[in-house]
Parts: structure tokens; C-alpha cells; sequence
């Protein structure tokens, strides 16, 4: 959201719930950057998910490489896993459910989360909160916690049209679920707004192309509610996108492990 | 004629007869009402009008009597040579006693005219203040009897283990349960004790103090409470001083001005800073509402990295304090903060000064000022019984318990 596209006073729906609506009022607006803060288009994207694939890739180097690298969920970024997943970030996507979670809402203490956000460094924080009507209170407190401590994140809201629009092209590309999973929000702007991307950790199965079990996530094994990703779906769908060359798939470890681990 | 007519007999218990009983009852119940909460309600609406008007809705009805009393005191020369008169009289000298005696033998706020009560206050002014220790010792020893400020001001981990339940003062059926959480923020013990200070100051909000120069003299004081976050700037520092060691905050003013804490939460901290090492005081379980608020200041002067403590108000402190003063016929439906730290100074200091508490309309000469020495917004009315609170304090200062200022201090 910024202030050149969502003027004041303009009524936009939720993304994520039926017939609900708001109005940017004097507050919210005032917490939009004027113009889209990129400068684009940029050159080599890496988008990384948080599958359990990447644990011993060794594709830290690899994905800190690029240009722009982009996160999903505020995953953990501690020096055990940078090998793996890489230490810099560009942009990471905030779900207010984490969120309500893990920061109570940010209604009590909020040292926490600004300490948690520290590793994103110069980072974009990016919040769908005008997805869920639930979502936009904690989204906004975010924004109002990072300018209260002077922290080095910013946020940025994501357009709910957007994030409509998206949903419905992969719908009719045949992904049906509840919901797109983040990573693939990601990917999408990511191609939109990149000229090279390279995705790591899209991976959603229990078993990696060598046969050995995987856990979920690189950082734990916590399986989500089922039915509301449809994540083999759309791991098909960016499979022939590697196919076709839009963009590249990393699902193999990276070289540098490889030599050191044979 | 009983018996030949059975209808009639039975309405002994009829509906009619029911009906009548009820009103007979509610007569009753309202004269009680009359009587308990309003001594001299019959005397005050026939000769005082604008004296029903004042104590109940704090300063609505003003104009009833504003001008009387401007007039009053602009002709009667008498009372005008006195005020040049710097306090020459010693305290115990005669004509201070029957000063003094003069304003005792006013037992209820409603027994003479403001403007009355205003002069004799103006005449008391030339004498020398001195403490009374016996008058004062009295009524501490009365105050840690009902109160007991020393180990129940505020909720600590000694006098509210964990676990235990925690009554609110006003919301009887609210019960807050005291968790892990709630316990770790309370102090192991209370930070003060009995007469631990010489010289207190309580600095309420009054638009007395405005252009008192009074700011010396309360910062020269050992202690220093204000209340509900007031203004301390430097445009306000001669008249208001800037040493601060407790300061109360109403969480309304945080569910007003700083969107409960929910939002932004620097510029509530700003606020807090400009007190330096004050500790914060809230009524956190006056009512559920204030709760959260409460705990959620303690929350953001720990995420800031802050000095400054947070302590909350012991609910059954707040309710004792309430008690004891409806008994000295402060009725209102809540006192002010400013009674309950003066309350609480008289125990925990020896000596306890006032300043700003003055709720009128205008100064004991009758001289309009502003509501509060920083703005003139008025009160919600009907909520606090301010004129009987101060009329109180003059009492007190009367019998030398404490002392109330109320001119321009001479110091500077």
C-alpha cells in the first residue's frame, strides 16, 4: 500500500473474508510510504522459503549472493542456520497470526519482537494486513512498536487488491486451497518485480529427491492445519515454471556443501 | 360488614393494598436517603441555593453566587488590610486561636456562606502555620488504624502473595486473579515506610497555583507527589516547581490521549520521562477497565529501558481511604487522587504541605481563576466532592495537622 495507489478516503475490501470493507482514514494513511521504495526493476531475486530441504544445503552463500533476498514468516536467521539460508534479507513477510502468537498482539511487552526483528537488519517488513479484518490491529502496532524503538525495519502493508488479483490467477491456473501459501505471494511479486529469481526451500514433502525424510521446516517440524495450503499444488505449478525457464529452483544442495560433505 | 362482604377483606392483601405498602416503603427509603446522605439537605435548599449546586456537581452552578462573592470581598475593606499584612501573629496567640476557632467551629461546608468562609480563611492567613504534634500524632495514629499507607499503598508481593485473589475497589464482582506475571511486576516490598519523610509536598492541580511562585518551595520539600501527569515545563516551573517523586496517572488519560498503549508508546514514555526518576503510581484495580492499561505502562518503561518505578494502587487502601472520608461527610462518588496521596503522605511524612488544592471558582480574595493551573476544563461533574475534600484541609490546617497554601509563596 502507498499513498500514490490508496488515496485517502478509497474503500478497499479484505482479501481473505467475505463482504467485509474499510476506508483508509488520516491514521492509516499517514503510515504509507509515498511510492513503492524499490528501485526497479531489480536484478537477482532470491526468494527463500522455509522448507525443511534447505537444512544442510549449504546454500547460505548462494542465496546471500543476490541482490534482493526475500524471506517468508520472520523466519529464524541465528548463526546455526546462515550456512544454510543465508544471513541477508531485503524483505520479509510478517503473518499477523505470528504475530498474535508469539508477541501476544504486541499488546503487553514489546522488546521482544523489536529484539527478534534485529537479525532482518535494513530489512522491509511485509504484512498482509488487510487481508483478515483480525490482521489489521496487529499489523499497524508493528508499525507503531518499529517507529517507537527507531528500529532499522520498515513496514509496508499489503495491497489487498494485489493480493486478490494473485490469488485469482492461480486459481485459474488450478490451484485450489483456502488460501496461497505466502511463498507463493512472494514468488509472484518476485517475478514481477525481478529480472533473474532463484527459490530454495520449496519443497512440501516429507522426503527429499535422494529418498531421505526431511523435517517441515528447517527450523522445526511443526506441521500446519491441513487443508488450508494446497502447497503440492503449487509446488507443481512452480515446478513448470523451472520447466519453462521463468525461473530456477534449487532444490539440490548447493556446491559448496556438496565437496565438503563427500 | 367484614363479614358480609368478603371481596373487601381480601384486598387486605389485594393489589391495592400491595401498591400502597410499596409506596409507603419507597417514602421511607428516600427519607432515609435524606437523612443519611444529606444532613442538612432541607437547610441547604432553602437558604443556600448555591451551596446544593456545589457539592454535588463541583462547579457547575457557579453563577449563582460568583458575583456576591466578588462583591463581597471588594467592599469589605476589613479583610483587605489583612492581606498586606504579612502572618505577624504568632501561632499561639490569641487572636490566631480564635482565627483558628473560627474556621473549626465550621462543621459543615453548608453552615456559612462561601464567601464567609473565605474571609475567615483570609484572616487566618496572617498568622504563622505550625504543626499541632499532639492534633497531628492523633489523627495519623486514626489514619494507620483505618489505613495503614506504610504496608498497603500499593500492591506488593508481601501483602498480595501469589496466587491470591485480588478484589477491585468499585467493580465488587471483579476478581483478579494474581499470576506469575502480575506478581514478578510488584515490589517485594513497599518502598516506604512510617514518617520516613520530613518535609512532604503534595501539589494538586488547582488554578491557585498559577502565578504562586510557589515552585521553590515545593521543590525544596523532601518529597514530592503530583498528580495525574500535570504539566512540569519550564513555563510552569516557578509556580509549580519541578521535583517530582510520585506521580499518579488516571488510565483514562491513557485510554484518552494515548490510545490505551495499543498504538504508539514513545510519547507516553516522553511524557513519563520529563518526571525523571518518579516513580508511577495507578489505581490499576480500581475497576477491570483499568487493568490492562495499568500493566501496560510497566511494560513500556521496561521495553524503554527505564529507571522509573510502577506501582499500583492497593484496592482495599483506595477502599479504606474512601470509608474513612465518606465518615468525615466527603460524599462523592469517588474522592480525588489528590485526597488519597494526601491521605497517604500524612503517613508517610511528618510534615505535609498543599499546594494547588483549591476547587472554587475563585481565590479566597474572589478573583476568578482557571479550573486547573495549566487549562480550564472542568470536570465531569458530579463525580468527585471536591469543595468538601478542600473544606476539609482547611479544617486540618486549622488544627495544625497539615498545612494548605493557598496565597503566593514569599520565597523568590
Amino acid at each position: 500500500m502507498t499513498k500514490q495507489n490508496s488515496p485517502l478516503g478509497k474503500n478497499l475490501w479484505f482479501d481473505g473474508e467475505f463482504l467485509h470493507s474499510f476506508t483508509i482514514d488520516n491514521a492509516t494513511y499517514s503510515l504509507f510510504p509515498q511510492a513503492t521504495p524499490f528501485q526497479l526493476p531489480l536484478k537477482k531475486c532470491s526468494v527463500v522459503g522455509n522448507g525443511g530441504i534447505l537444512k544442510k544445503s549449504g546454500c547460505g552463500r548462494q542465496i546471500d549472493q543476490a541482490d534482493f533476498v526475500m524471506r517468508c514468516n520472520l523466519p529464524p536467521l541465528s548463526s546455526e542456520y546462515s550456512k544454510d539460508v543465508g544471513s541477508k534479507t531485503q524483505l520479509v513477510t510478517a503473518n499477523p497470526s505470528i504475530i498474535e502468537k508469539r508477541f501476544q498482539n504486541l499488546l503487553w511487552s514489546r522488546k521482544t519482537f523489536v529484539d527478534s526483528v534485529k537479525v532482518y537488519n535494513h530489512s522491509y517488513i511485509y504484512m498482509p494486513a488487510f487481508s483478515m479484518k483480525t490482521g489489521t490491529e496487529p499489523s499497524l502496532r508493528v508499525y507503531y512498536t518499529l517507529e517507537d524503538f527507531g528500529a532499522n525495519q520498515t513496514v509496508l502493508f499489503a495491497n489487498p487488491n494485489f493480493l486478490r488479483d494473485i490469488g485469482k490467477f492461480w486459481k485459474s491456473k488450478g490451484i485450489h486451497a483456502k488460501r496461497l501459501s505466502t511463498g507463493l505471494f512472494l514468488v509472484s511479486a518476485a517475478l514481477g518485480l525481478c529480472e533473474e529469481v532463484t527459490i530454495y526451500g520449496f519443497w512440501p514433502f516429507s522426503v527429499d529427491l535422494h529418498g531421505r525424510f526431511i523435517s517441515h521446516h528447517y527450523y522445526d517440524n511443526v506441521l500446519p492445519d491441513s487443508g488450508f495450503h494446497a502447497m503440492p499444488e503449487e509446488f507443481l505449478q512452480l515446478w513448470f515454471l523451472h520447466k519453462n525457464g521463468v525461473l530456477r529452483m534449487q532444490l539440490e544442495q548447493c556446491e559448496p556443501l556438496l565437496q565438503s560433505s563427500t | 360488614m367484614g363479614y358480609s362482604d368478603p371481596s373487601s377483606s381480601r384486598d387486605l392483601l389485594g393489589n391495592r393494598t400491595l401498591f400502597f405498602i410499596f409506596i409507603c416503603a419507597f417514602a421511607v427509603v428516600t427519607l432515609l436517603q435524606q437523612i443519611l446522605y444529606g444532613r442538612n439537605y432541607l437547610k441547604r435548599g432553602l437558604q443556600f441555593s448555591w451551596q446544593s449546586g456545589e457539592e454535588l456537581a463541583n462547579w457547575t452552578g457557579t453563577f449563582n453566587f460568583t458575583d456576591d462573592g466578588a462583591l463581597k470581598s471588594g467592599s469589605d475593606t476589613g479583610t483587605r488590610y489583612f492581606e498586606f499584612y504579612e502572618g505577624p501573629f504568632e501561632y499561639n496567640s490569641t487572636k490566631c486561636l480564635e482565627l483558628r476557632q473560627d474556621i473549626i467551629e465550621v462543621k459543615v461546608l453548608s453552615m456559612v456562606k462561601q464567601t464567609e468562609l473565605f474571609d475567615r480563611w483570609k484572616s487566618l492567613q496572617m498568622c504563622k502555620w505550625e504543626m499541632n504534634v499532639t492534633e497531628a500524632n492523633l489523627f495519623k495514629s486514626t489514619l494507620s488504624r483505618c489505613c495503614n499507607a506504610p504496608a498497603f499503598l500499593f500492591t506488593t508481593q508481601k501483602n498480595t502473595p501469589l496466587g491470591s485473589k485480588l478484589k477491585y475497589e468499585v467493580d465488587t464482582s471483579g476478581i483478579f486473579h494474581i499470576n506469575q506475571e502480575i506478581f514478578r511486576m510488584f515490589p517485594k516490598d513497599m518502598p516506604y515506610y512510617r514518617s520516613q519523610f520530613k518535609k512532604c509536598a503534595v501539589v494538586g492541580n488547582g488554578g491557585i497555583l498559577k502565578d504562586s511562585r510557589c515552585g521553590r518551595e515545593i521543590d525544596s520539600a523532601d518529597f514530592v507527589f503530583r498528580c495525574n501527569l500535570p504539566p512540569i515545563s519550564e513555563k510552569y516551573t516557578v509556580d509549580v516547581g519541578v521535583k517530582t517523586d510520585v506521580v499518579t496517572v488516571n488510565p483514562s488519560i491513557i485510554t484518552e490521549r494515548f490510545h490505551k498503549l495499543e498504538k504508539w508508546r514513545k510519547p507516553f514514555y516522553e511524557v513519563l520521562q520529563v518526571y525523571e526518576n518518579a516513580s508511577v503510581l495507578l489505581p490499576a484495580f480500581y475497576n477491570t477497565r483499568n487493568t490492562d492499561v495499568s500493566i501496560r505502562v510497566k511494560y513500556v518503561l521496561d521495553d524503554f529501558e527505564s529507571q522509573q518505578a510502577v506501582y499500583y494502587f492497593h484496592p482495599q487502601y483506595l477502599i479504606n481511604v474512601s470509608r474513612y472520608w465518606l465518615s468525615q461527610g466527603v460524599r462523592a462518588k469517588r474522592i480525588s487522587t489528590g485526597l488519597i496521596l494526601v491521605t497517604a503522605a500524612l503517613e508517610l511524612c511528618e510534615e505535609v504541605h498543599l499546594f494547588g488544592f483549591w476547587a472554587f471558582p475563585m481565590n479566597p480574595s474572589g478573583i476568578f481563576i482557571t479550573h486547573h493551573y495549566y487549562d480550564n476544563v472542568k470536570p465531569r461533574p458530579g463525580f468527585h466532592a471536591m469543595p468538601s475534600e478542600i473544606f476539609n484541609f482547611l479544617h486540618m490546617h486549622s488544627k495544625g495537622i497539615l498545612r494548605v497554601h493557598t496565597g503566593t509563596c514569599s520565597c523568590c
